[in-house]
């Protein structure tokens, strides 16, 4: 059974069309990464599946729940954001910041039980982020932050995690850390990640399979090896694409005319 | 002691200083919890018109447009109204809306106050001389004519409302990652917007009309206890509240010694204090971050 489908999923902003028409189906313990130029439609598409924006026609379901009908609490029980632009809020610690991925389970007027306290020492533990738990989130290089808000998300013990450009401002290193790290999760813990990204490199290389937005439509949708070689990717960029084998992983490069 | 003595404590004194430790817990808590809800470390109690709306509702009791109304006991009855009125146009206007972000209620906010105060300033122009000064003085707020039955009045809105913001404390530290992350964490960021702007507003609205408009002591206490425990609102808020009371029955210590027998207005004297006290801890803060 697939973990998260999306039903005829049209989305407007007043009578803008936003995303039209999208039907997907991402299976558990699979990697989907979404790709297309500025404007596709991907920040929407995520945010919807998150449960943020009402979707004008069809629907979003998890695990066979529809998002629209679920509380912001069972929501944040079943699927973890992160967004493009995290707000890091001065004065709080790492450790504070990643048990608020814990709100949902404790609720608004107790304290974090045991269990909680667990669960985001195990996180921090995971993310190797032990020794930055008591400083102030500010602190942190942009690296480390953006580790922190991916350890916020998993604090949340949900079966799907949305991202929205994770990497987006982070150097090659931890670019691919933040991405392998994810990967762990997926393969180890059985997440399923749905993802947007520009570097189509990376997406092709991480991700199980590719979805082509553009203009809010559904292009394509396949294994990442085919998406990344086809012809209607580089027309949705307007330009030309070469894809390069480099000891067995696709390198997506773009050529100017 | 004698009668006349214990009889001024117990009539006067006693019900001046209970009233001033609620005024206090209740304006201090509400600032702090408005900050904390609009984000906006400018947001103090009176942001969303309560203290224009209870600036009207004031001024047309002791103004007294049409004669009927036998002032003063109609002064916090009207001020009460006046500020609950304006709060809910407030709300009625920016509340709403597709993602209702909170800079859509400020701005109804700002917009309803102005219009509140000019209606205000309209009937202060109409009137006599001799009324005005009581405007005046009631905008300026007083304990001096606190009593038992203000006290008992406006006590049971205070408890709860003091309840409910302190008890948000942990919302609001959630909603310090804004609106769509605290959503996606599980946060039902419009119901708690809603329960929290409603019970600070009220509760402060109960105050303002027993004790008129006292400044300063919503936005610069909360300020005062961030400085000195950190960000955290489930420690701000509910150490606001003693800060708070505190804060305001020291003020009205003044507001009543320094010039005996005439009284300072209250709303002076927590400026005039609370500025300094202020400054002071911020640089104190500084020294130590360096």
């Amino acid at each position: 059974m697939s973990t998260v489908e999306l039903n005829e999923l049209s989305v407007r902003a007043g009578s803008v069309p936003l995303i039209s028409d999208v039907t997907l189906n991402v299976e558990a313990g699979t990697w989907c990464t979404i790709v297309g130029p500025n404007g596709a439609g991907k920040t929407t598409l995520v945010e919807t599946i998150a449960g943020l924006r009402r979707p004008s026609h069809g629907s979003v379901m998890i695990a066979g729940e529809r998002v629209g009908s679920m509380s912001e609490r069972e929501r944040a029980l079943r699927v973890a954001l992160v967004t493009q632009h995290p707000i890091v809020p001065s004065g709080m610690s790492v450790r504070d910041y990643v048990a608020l991925g814990r709100t949902a389970y404790h609720g608004l007027l107790r304290p974090p039980s045991a269990d909680d306290r667990q669960a985001v020492e195990n996180v921090l533990n995971r993310l190797a982020l032990d020794e930055y738990a008591h400083r102030d989130v500010v602190t942190l290089s942009g690296g480390e932050r953006q580790r922190m808000v991916l350890a916020r998300a998993l604090a949340q013990a949900t079966m799907v995690m949305v991202l929205d450009e994770p990497i987006t401002g982070l150097d090659l290193r931890h670019q691919i850390t933040m991405l392998e790290l994810l990967q762990k999760e997926v393969h180890e813990c059985g997440l399923t990640v749905i993802a947007t990204l520009h570097d189509l490199t990376l997406a092709g290389q991480f991700a199980d399979r590719l979805v082509l937005l553009d203009h809010g439509r559904l292009v394509l949708d396949g294994p990442s090896g085919e998406v990344v070689r086809s012809k209607e990717l580089a027309e949705c960029y307007g330009m030309k694409l070469r894809v390069v084998d480099v000891d067995g992983a696709d390198v997506v490069i773009p050529v100017r005319h | 002691m004698t009668p006349t003595q214990s009889s001024i404590i117990w009539q006067f004194r006693a019900p001046r200083m209970v009233l001033g430790l609620l005024a206090g817990a209740m304006l201090a808590v509400a600032g702090g919890t408005y900050q904390g809800v609009f984000r906006n470390p400018l947001a103090d109690p009176y942001l969303l018109g309560v203290a224009a709306g209870a600036g009207l509702g004031a001024t047309v009791a002791i103004v007294d447009v049409g004669g009927a109304l036998t002032t003063p006991s109609w002064t916090p009855l009207l001020a009460f109204g006046g500020a609950m009125i304006a709060v809910i146009v407030t709300w009625a206007i920016g509340g709403r809306g597709l993602r209702s972000s909170t800079s859509t209620l400020i701005l109804a906010g700002v917009a309803v106050a102005s219009l509140f105060t000019s209606a205000q300033t309209f009937l202060q122009q109409q009137s006599s001389t001799n009324s005005l000064a009581r405007v005046y003085i009631w905008l300026l707020g007083s304990l001096a004519s606190a009593s038992w039955s203000s006290v008992t009045l406006v006590l049971p809105y205070v408890v709860v409302c003091v309840a409910i913001c302190v008890a948000a404390g942990r919302a609001l530290d959630v909603m310090s990652v804004g609106e769509d992350e605290s959503r996606s964490l599980g946060l039902p960021v419009r119901r708690v917007r809603f329960v929290v702007i409603a019970a600070s507003s009220l509760g402060t609205a109960a105050i303002v009309s027993a004790v008129g408009l006292i400044g300063f002591v919503g936005i610069i206490v909360p300020h005062i206890v961030r400085l000195l425990v950190g960000t955290s609102y489930r420690r701000i808020l509910p150490i606001s509240v003693v800060f708070g009371a505190a804060f305001l029955v020291f003020a009205d210590t003044i507001a009543r010694t320094v010039m005996a027998p005439s009284e300072l207005p209250l709303g002076v004297v927590t400026a005039i204090v609370g500025a300094p006290v202020f400054v002071i801890i911020l640089s104190l803060r500084r020294q130590m971050a360096t």
